[in-house]
């Protein structure tokens, strides 16, 4: 793997890339009320792997949604990078996932008109490299990936691993400190999850980039650093135990 | 920078393809509806427009071109004698039946000019030359209408007013669309013409005085039909309709304009840009036909930005999730903006040029049939414009959706 080419930011001197206090979360429909998340702590180390796994409904995904700025908690705070993100204002929300955040999702959500190469083009644009530099670059992330010669491929021609290797490349893309990966091995084989699962691990190890890996997937188990399990919107005791 | 809107188009092709019919339908039909009313309104104006004259003097009661009272033959001599007029020429104007030799029976506008003159044109002779009109009972006609009169070529004869006529000349670019048949000819051969089947008395009074003489010119129904009778020179007492003045080069218009008023009681003097705006104004706000065509054109508008917010929205609905994906990403509001409203500039661009050649196709098959469809360049960037703000307004309304993306759906398998 070429994950060692990617250039690397400077690195602040914090230690923990996320940390949650108390972080609660109500849905409010018409006289109902839903708790989705209730009193959630945690910290995860800057370049650790962190699994979130739990059953469907717990609310891993409201809570992966939240701890990347996308949704805002009824209740808590969120620190990413040491920076207090639940009171910023929505335009600060989006400069700091432009610049610091890389998503991979099971759907892969490439854009279908666009090319492999410019689908992570896209990324780099909005992260403000463009022109040359910016096809360059998603080029080379490209290689980084395993998938240099499939740039000027549109996403229907690729299989679901390819499709899957563009996306992290795209999440690459501006060298961010921080990966939300949700379910990212679930629409793959065993062989192309895996592979994925391997480069997840470098980018966490090699660029000291901190990966949250929201998962069912047993076999990330063993590249995690700690899991989290999450059931009836509340952390509890992890059902499986890092091995890696 | 990748363009994810013009990607995004290419897409589908069999769906842009539908979409920018629909914009291509709404760009003609404000292109052919402006075009037909500006062709109309140009229509009516056309001999106004190219003539040499500076200055025309009509009735004071004249309406436009064609709505007027009579002028006098002598008052072109008075207009001479103005100071500051170079030339002064008659033009009349009239209408007639035509009857061809089937016996069928048309209104014609007959048009007497001073054949020898300079500074009225009737159009481009396009058949026979201008000359040959000073030849007893032969006229002019516009390529556009030789099928309505029943003739075709040269040579061709028909009878106005009980009188035989040939056709002598053909032009084109000479004919108002609201108007009958324009038949061309000199300012006797139409005097003649609108005088047969009458006979002329004329009265003279002397004004107390001495100063002035006062006429007055009775027409009589003549009982018989009269065969040809030779044709004569127009006398200072026969009617004419406007008096087209050059002014000696220098010439301040307003101030000569003055002059001819005060010197012609009871007429008025307009600068021909002042005559062909009075005759378009007329024939498109008392009309009602201009606020018909406009509504056409209006029409076209809305139709078209039905089409393109219909054509947006669906898009849009359709990569709601790329948008979400977009903004989950770190992409600004306004690049997302701009994919939408980029997206409707490439819409607006690719259906206005097949649009701009579909008109330029119909507005040459239309003038071969006498019906003007004018496109200048200022209707084509008039067009664009409006195509444009089309389809940016219709991009605002697909904004909306986009704007209310939760970005979390990004999440949502």
């Amino acid at each position: 793997m070429l994950i060692q080419q990617l250039s690397s930011k400077p690195k602040s001197n914090i230690t923990t890339a996320i940390t949650a206090h108390g972080v609660g979360m109500v849905f409010k429909s018409d006289s109902q009320k839903f708790q989705a998340l209730a009193d959630i702590n945690l910290s995860i180390p800057k370049g650790d792997i962190q699994l979130l796994m739990g059953p469907s409904g717990s609310g891993k995904t409201t809570l992966i949604s939240i701890l990347a700025g996308l949704m805002t908690p009824t209740a808590g705070n969120i620190q990413l990078l040491g920076e207090e993100i639940t009171s910023m204002s929505r335009k600060q929300l989006t400069q700091f996932r432009r610049h610091n955040i890389g998503f991979v999702f099971q759907g892969f959500n490439l854009f279908p008109a666009l090319t492999a190469a410019e689908n992570v083009e896209v990324s780099l644009n909005i992260k403000g490299i463009g022109g040359r530099k910016g096809k360059n670059e998603a080029q080379m992330l490209l290689a980084a990936v395993g998938l240099e010669d499939k740039g000027k491929m549109l996403p229907k021609n690729l299989s679901g691993g390819q499709k899957q290797r563009v996306a992290i490349a795209r999440a690459l893309a501006g060298d961010p400190q921080l990966i939300m990966a949700d379910e990212p091995t679930a629409a793959l084989d065993s062989q192309s999850g895996q592979a994925i699962v391997e480069i997840l691990h470098q980018l966490a190890k090699k660029r000291g980039a901190t990966v949250l890996i929201v998962t069912h997937d047993p076999r990330i188990v063993n590249v995690a650093d700690s899991i989290l399990y999450l059931e009836d919107g509340r952390l509890q005791p992890p059902k499986f135990t890092p091995t890696g | 920078m990748v363009s994810i809107a013009r990607k995004n188009l290419l897409e589908d092709i069999p769906r842009f393809l539908v979409a920018q019919a629909g914009i291509m339908f709404a760009a003609t039909l404000v292109t052919i509806q402006t075009g037909i009313l500006n062709g109309f309104s140009r229509s009516t104006v056309l001999l106004i427009e190219n003539s040499q004259a500076d200055i025309w003097v009509s009735a004071a009661k004249m309406e436009h071109f064609e709505e007027t009272e009579p002028l006098l033959m002598a008052q072109v001599e008075q207009a001479t004698q103005v100071k500051g007029v170079k030339q002064a020429e008659p033009l009349i104007l009239g209408l007639g039946k035509w009857q061809t030799k089937m016996g069928k029976l048309n209104s014609v506008r007959l048009v007497g000019f001073a054949i020898e003159g300079e500074l009225f044109q009737p159009g481009n002779i396009v058949k026979g030359e201008r000359t040959v009109l000073k030849k007893p009972y032969t006229v002019m006609a516009d390529e556009s209408r030789l099928t309505e009169l029943m003739i075709k070529n040269i040579g061709d004869t028909a009878a106005v007013t009980s009188l035989p006529v040939t056709l002598g000349a053909i032009a084109q670019n000479s004919q108002s669309i609201v108007a009958p048949p324009f038949l061309f000819s000199s300012l006797e051969n139409v005097n003649t013409y609108l005088n047969s089947g009458f006979t002329v008395e004329l009265n003279c009074t002397m004004e107390e005085g001495g100063e002035n003489l006062n006429c007055t010119k009775v027409y009589l129904k003549t009982p018989e039909k009269l065969a040809t009778p030779p044709i004569k020179p127009l006398s200072l007492t026969d009617p004419i309709t406007h008096i087209l003045i050059k002014a000696e080069p220098g010439q301040d218009l307003t101030t000569l304009k003055q002059r001819l008023a005060a010197a012609l009681p009871g007429t008025v003097a307009n600068t021909t840009a002042e005559m062909a705006a009075k005759t378009s104004t007329y024939w498109k706000d008392r009309t009602g036909l201009g606020i018909i065509l406009g509504l056409g054109a209006a029409v076209g508008i809305i139709v078209g930005m039905v089409v393109v917010s219909q054509i947006l929205y669906a898009s849009v609905s359709d990569h709601l999730k790329e948008f979400g994906t977009l903004k989950a990403m770190g992409a600004s509001d306004l690049m997302i903006y701009g994919v939408v409203i980029e997206q409707s500039l490439w819409m607006a661009v690719m259906g206005y040029l097949p649009a701009m050649l579909i008109c330029l196709g119909v507005s040459s098959w239309a003038a071969t049939k006498g019906i003007i469809i004018l496109i200048t360049p200022g209707t084509g960037v008039g067009v664009f414009g409006i195509v444009v703000t089309m389809s940016i307004a219709s991009g605002l309304l697909a904004i909306q959706k986009v704007t209310h993306v939760d970005p979390a759906i990004v999440f949502k398998a």
